[in-house]
C-alpha cells in the first residue's frame, strides 16, 4: 500500500520524526521515502513537504544562515565561560569575544583606528544607546539639549522621541523631499546652537531611499563650525546599509551607527554599535562591551554576526549585481501592470535607493488587504506570496510605513494602497516573475 | 468527604405570569440541568426557586453557570446541617464570616416548616444572632436595612446561606423563541445579543464576512463574541456569510453616498430569507439611533426594508457608555476592541446619505440586481456550532 501525504512545515516535522526506517536506496523527487512498519502489512508513506510561501521581505527579517549558525554555537559551546571572568574558561572566552569583534571591525573600519565596535542585543538597541546617552548628559548638564532627527526614522527611534520630549530634550524632524531623501541644507537651516545630535539613517526601510548621510554630517559640521559651536553627534541607523550597500563609516564622517544581525542572515537578538567617538549610557550594570552595553556577552551571537557578516560581504559585489537585475524586473513588471513604484519617478538602477526594497502603490486596493490575499495563494501562486505593508487599515495599529510615506508628501490614498517588496540572497527571478503573475491577478480581482 | 456545594437559586420574573408559571419553572430547569449537564448535579423544584446541588470541587464553574442562565433572580450558596443548634450556629457564623467583608449591619431570618423543633422561629434567630455579634464585635444588628442577612430554613434538615449573588434575570432562554442575531466584531451587536437573550429569545448569529477586505482575525474575534454569547444562551450557531462579491458589486454600482445603506439593506435580506427558512421568530441588531449615519431613523426604515419581522434593537434608545458598561460585565468588550476591522474602510463613503427616502432609494436597491449574488451567499453560508461547553467565561 503507497500513501502520498503532502504537509505543511511543522507536520511535515513531526510527522517525520515518528516513521521510522528511511529507505536508503531509493529516492522519490528528491525526498527519501520513509516506511511505516505495520503488524501485518508494510505501509510506504512518501511524505514531502508543501513548497514554502516565495518570501519577499528580506527588509523585515532574513531566513538564518543554518551553517553560520551551527558554527556559532559549537563556539559557545567550545568556549563557555564568561568572558569577564579572570580564570582560564572566562579568558579564553574573553579572546574568543575579542576575535569575532575585530573580525567584524576590519570588516567595517581601516586597520589601527581607534573606533570602537559595540555588539547589542539587536539594531534597535544600537539606536537606543545613544538617544538615551542624550539623556544622562542633559541631566550632568543641567541643559535642554536639542536634537535634529529626520521624519522617516525607523520606530526605534521615532517612537523614543516623545519621551525624550517629556524628559527636556527637544526634537526637529526634517521632511524628505518628494524622492524620500532629506537634504542636508534642512538640516544646515534647522540646526540650533544648542543642537546636540542629528540622527540620520542611512537607507530608508519603507522605500529603500539612501540618504546622504556624508553630506549631512558635513553640513551640519560646517555649520556648527560657523557659528562657533561644537559639532553635534551624528548618530546612523544603518540596519538597512550593512551587507547591502557600501557603509564604511569611519569614511562618513560620523559618530556612531547601527546594524542589525538578522538582515544579513544572523539570528535575531544581536545587533552592533559602532562608535566613532566615545559615549556615556545611561543603561550601566556589569561593565560589559567597555561599559557601553550591560549584559554578559553571548559568543554564539557574536559569531553568528561575524560568520554572516562576513559572508555577505565576501560576495558583495555579486549580490548586489543580483538584487540590481532583480529590481529591474521588478520595476518593470509593476509598471506594466499599473502598479507605481514609490516615490513617483523612480525607475530601476537609480542610484538615490536600494534595490534591495522597493515600495508601490496599487491604486484601488488596500495595502492591507493586499498583503492579505498574496499570503493566501492564488492561481499564479498557490503557495503565496509574502510582502509587506505599513498602511494596516485598523485605526489602533501604528502606521509606521503610512508616516514615512505620508512625509514624503505622497498621497494619502496612494500611501494606503502600498505594499513593500524586499528581496535577498535566495530570491529567484523566478520568485519575481510568480510574484508579479500573482499581483496583477490579484489586483485586477481585488480593485475596488 | 467534603459535603457537596448547594445553592439556593431564586427564579424571579417569571413568578409574575400565573398562567406560564408551571411551563417556565420546568423550562428553567431544564436549562439548568443541561448547562450543568458536565458534571453531576441534583436539581430539586420548589414553588418560587430550586435547590441546585454539584461536588464542593466543581463549585466555581457551578455558581458561573448560574450567574449566567437568564430566568435566574440570584443564588445563594447554602450550608444544610442536622437541626441542632449547635450545628446551625456553627454554618450561621461560616456564612456571617464570609459575608461580613464590607458590611457593618445584620439581621437573622428564620422559618421552620417542622414544627416540631424545639426553638421558634424569632428565638432561633434571637440566639443565632447573639452567637453572632459575639464572634464578630464590629457587627450592630439593623432589622430593616442590614448590609447582609442570614438566613436559616428548619426543614427535613436545617438550611442557611446569605444573600444571594444577582442573577442575569429575565426569562429563560427559548421561552420567547429564537430570533436572529446580526453578529458584527463591534462593542454593541454582543451587547444586543445578550440583552435579548435575557428577555427569553433563544439566538442564533450571522456574521458577514468579506474576505480578504477583512482578515481572518476579524472572523476569529467575532467567533470569540459567539463564545461569549453561548455563556448565556446555552450554546449558540454561528452562521457565516460570504459577503465579498455583494460588497464589491456595491461598490461598483452603488452611489457612493449609499452604499453602506444598500449593503445593510443586502444584509437584511439575507437574514430575513435566512430567518424565515429556519423559523427563527425575529431579527436582533446592534442599532442604536444616531450613533452612525445609517442608522438615523430614516436610514432605518430603509434598511429594514427587505424584512417584515420584528427587528429588535435593544440598544435603539442607550448611549454608549451605557452600552460599554454592559459589554464589560458580559465579557465581550475586551474581545471586540481587537483592532481587527470588520468593514474595509475602502467600502465607507465619505459622505453617506443620512436620510434615505424610502420609495426612491428602494428602487436604486432593485435597480442594482443583486438578486443572483444574494442567492450565491447564501449558498456559501458556513455553520460554526458554539456549544454551552465551549463558552468564555465573562471576566465577572
Amino acid at each position: 500500500m503507497r500513501v502520498s501525504l503532502r504537509l505543511g512545515p511543522e507536520r511535515h516535522r513531526k510527522v517525520r520524526s515518528l516513521l521510522l526506517r528511511p529507505l536508503s536506496f531509493q529516492r522519490i523527487r528528491g525526498e527519501r521515502p520513509r516506511a511505516l512498519w505495520h503488524p501485518r502489512r508494510t505501509i510506504l508513506i512518501l511524505i514531502s513537504q508543501e513548497p514554502a510561501t516565495i518570501y519577499l521581505d528580506w527588509a523585515s527579517t532574513t531566513p538564518p544562515d543554518r551553517d553560520a549558525l551551527i558554527e556559532a554555537t559549537e563556539i559557545a559551546v567550545a568556549f563557555p565561560g564568561n568572558p569577564s571572568s579572570p580564570h582560564a574558561p572566562g579568558l579564553q572566552a574573553k579572546e574568543k569575544l575579542e576575535e569575532a569583534r575585530q573580525g567584524v571591525r576590519r570588516r567595517l573600519c581601516p586597520v589601527g583606528s581607534g573606533n570602537r565596535l559595540v555588539f547589542t542585543g539587536s539594531g534597535s538597541e544600537a539606536d537606543a544607546i545613544p538617544l538615551l546617552a542624550l539623556v544622562r548628559k542633559a541631566s550632568k548638564d543641567g541643559t535642554r539639549p536639542h536634537i535634529l532627527v529626520t521624519a522617516i526614522e525607523h520606530a526605534a527611534i521615532h517612537e523614543q522621541l516623545p519621551v525624550l520630549k517629556r524628559l527636556g530634550i527637544e526634537a526637529t524632524l526634517v521632511k524628505p523631499g518628494a524622492d524620500g531623501r532629506v537634504d542636508p541644507a534642512a538640516f544646515e537651516a534647522a540646526l540650533r546652537p544648542e543642537t546636540e545630535a542629528v540622527f540620520a539613517m542611512a537607507v530608508n526601510n519603507e522605500t529603500g531611499a539612501v540618504q546622504p548621510v556624508a553630506e549631512i554630517a558635513k553640513a551640519v559640521a560646517d555649520r556648527a563650525a560657523r557659528i562657533g559651536k561644537r559639532r553635534p553627534r551624528v548618530h546612523v541607523d544603518a540596519v538597512q546599509a550593512l551587507g547591502k550597500l557600501p557603509f564604511a563609516p569611519a569614511a562618513l564622517g560620523i559618530d556612531s551607527a547601527a546594524f542589525s544581525g538578522h538582515k544579513f542572515r544572523g539570528p535575531h537578538g544581536v545587533g552592533a554599535l559602532w562608535l566613532g567617538r566615545d559615549i556615556e549610557p545611561l543603561v550601566l550594570g556589569g561593565g560589559q562591551e567597555g561599559g557601553v552595553r550591560p549584559g554578559t556577552e553571548s559568543l554564539q551571537a557574536v559569531w553568528a554576526f561575524r560568520i554572516c557578516l562576513d559572508r555577505a560581504l565576501d560576495r558583495f559585489e555579486v549580490r548586489l549585481a543580483a538584487a540590481r537585475s532583480l529590481e529591474r524586473r521588478l520595476v518593470e513588471g509593476l509598471l506594466d501592470m499599473g502598479a507605481m513604484p514609490l516615490p513617483l519617478g523612480r525607475g530601476p538602477d537609480d542610484p538615490r535607493y536600494s534595490p534591495y526594497i522597493i515600495s508601490a502603490a496599487f491604486p484601488g486596493l488596500s495595502g492591507e488587504v493586499f498583503v492579505r490575499a498574496l499570503s493566501a495563494g492564488c492561481r499564479e501562486a498557490p503557495e503565496g506570496v509574502a510582502v509587506s505593508t505599513g498602511s494596516a487599515c485598523s485605526h489602533n495599529s501604528r502606521d509606521k510605513g503610512r508616516r514615512v510615506l505620508e512625509a514624503m508628501g505622497l498621497d494619502k490614498g496612494l500611501a494606503f494602497s502600498s505594499i513593500r517588496i524586499s528581496t535577498g540572497d535566495l530570491t529567484t527571478a523566478g520568485d519575481i516573475e510568480t510574484f508579479l503573475a500573482a499581483a496583477r491577478a490579484m489586483h485586477r480581482a481585488l480593485r475596488a | 468527604m467534603e459535603q457537596p456545594a448547594l445553592y439556593l437559586v431564586k427564579v424571579g420574573e417569571i413568578l409574575l405570569k400565573l398562567g406560564n408559571r408551571r411551563d417556565f419553572e420546568n423550562r428553567l430547569k431544564t436549562d439548568i440541568r443541561k448547562r450543568l449537564s458536565g458534571m453531576p448535579h441534583q436539581v430539586e423544584y420548589q414553588p418560587g426557586r430550586f435547590f441546585v446541588q454539584v461536588a464542593a470541587d466543581r463549585a466555581g464553574e457551578a455558581e458561573e453557570i448560574l450567574s449566567r442562565t437568564p430566568g435566574i433572580n440570584g443564588w445563594a450558596r447554602a450550608l444544610r446541617t442536622e437541626k441542632t443548634f449547635v450545628e446551625i450556629e456553627r454554618a450561621a457564623l461560616a456564612i456571617a464570616g464570609a459575608a461580613n467583608v464590607g458590611a457593618t449591619t445584620f439581621k437573622v431570618e428564620s422559618r421552620r416548616s417542622d414544627k416540631s423543633f424545639p426553638l421558634g422561629s424569632y428565638e432561633l434567630s434571637k440566639e443565632l444572632g447573639h452567637s453572632i455579634l459575639e464572634a464578630n464585635p464590629g457587627l450592630r444588628v439593623d432589622l430593616h436595612e442590614p448590609g447582609f442577612t442570614i438566613n436559616v430554613e428548619i426543614r427535613d434538615r436545617a438550611f442557611i446561606y446569605g444573600n444571594p449573588t444577582r442573577g442575569v434575570r429575565g426569562l429563560p432562554v427559548g421561552t420567547q423563541g429564537r430570533g436572529l442575531l446580526l453578529l458584527s466584531g463591534g462593542i454593541d451587536s454582543p451587547v444586543a445579543g445578550y440583552m435579548m437573550a435575557k428577555r427569553g429569545l433563544d439566538l442564533e448569529a450571522m456574521y458577514f464576512h468579506a474576505w480578504p477586505y477583512t482578515s481572518k482575525e476579524a472572523h476569529d474575534k467575532v467567533k470569540d463574541l459567539a463564545r461569549v454569547l453561548s455563556g448565556y444562551t446555552g450554546g449558540i450557531t454561528l452562521w457565516t456569510v460570504p459577503f465579498t462579491d455583494i460588497q464589491m458589486a456595491l461598490k461598483k454600482g452603488a452611489r457612493e453616498d449609499l452604499t453602506t445603506l444598500m449593503m445593510r439593506a443586502a444584509m437584511m435580506e439575507i437574514a430575513h430569507a435566512f430567518a424565515a427558512r429556519r423559523r427563527d421568530t425575529c431579527i436582533v441588531t446592534g442599532e442604536s439611533l444616531g450613533q452612525v449615519a445609517s442608522q438615523t431613523a430614516q436610514n432605518l426604515r430603509f434598511t429594514q426594508f427587505p424584512t417584515d419581522l420584528p427587528v429588535f434593537r435593544p440598544l435603539i434608545g442607550m448611549d454608549k457608555e451605557e452600552t460599554i458598561a454592559i459589554a464589560r460585565a458580559i465579557g465581550s468588550f475586551d474581545i471586540s476592541v481587537r483592532p481587527f476591522e470588520d468593514c474595509c474602510v475602502i467600502f465607507s463613503p465619505k459622505h453617506p446619505l443620512l436620510k434615505a427616502d424610502l420609495e426612491r432609494e428602494r428602487a436604486s436597491y432593485e435597480a442594482l440586481g443583486l438578486g443572483r449574488l444574494i442567492e450565491e451567499a447564501m449558498a456559501g453560508i458556513e455553520k460554526f456550532e458554539v456549544p454551552f461547553s465551549e463558552r468564555i467565561p465573562s471576566g465577572r
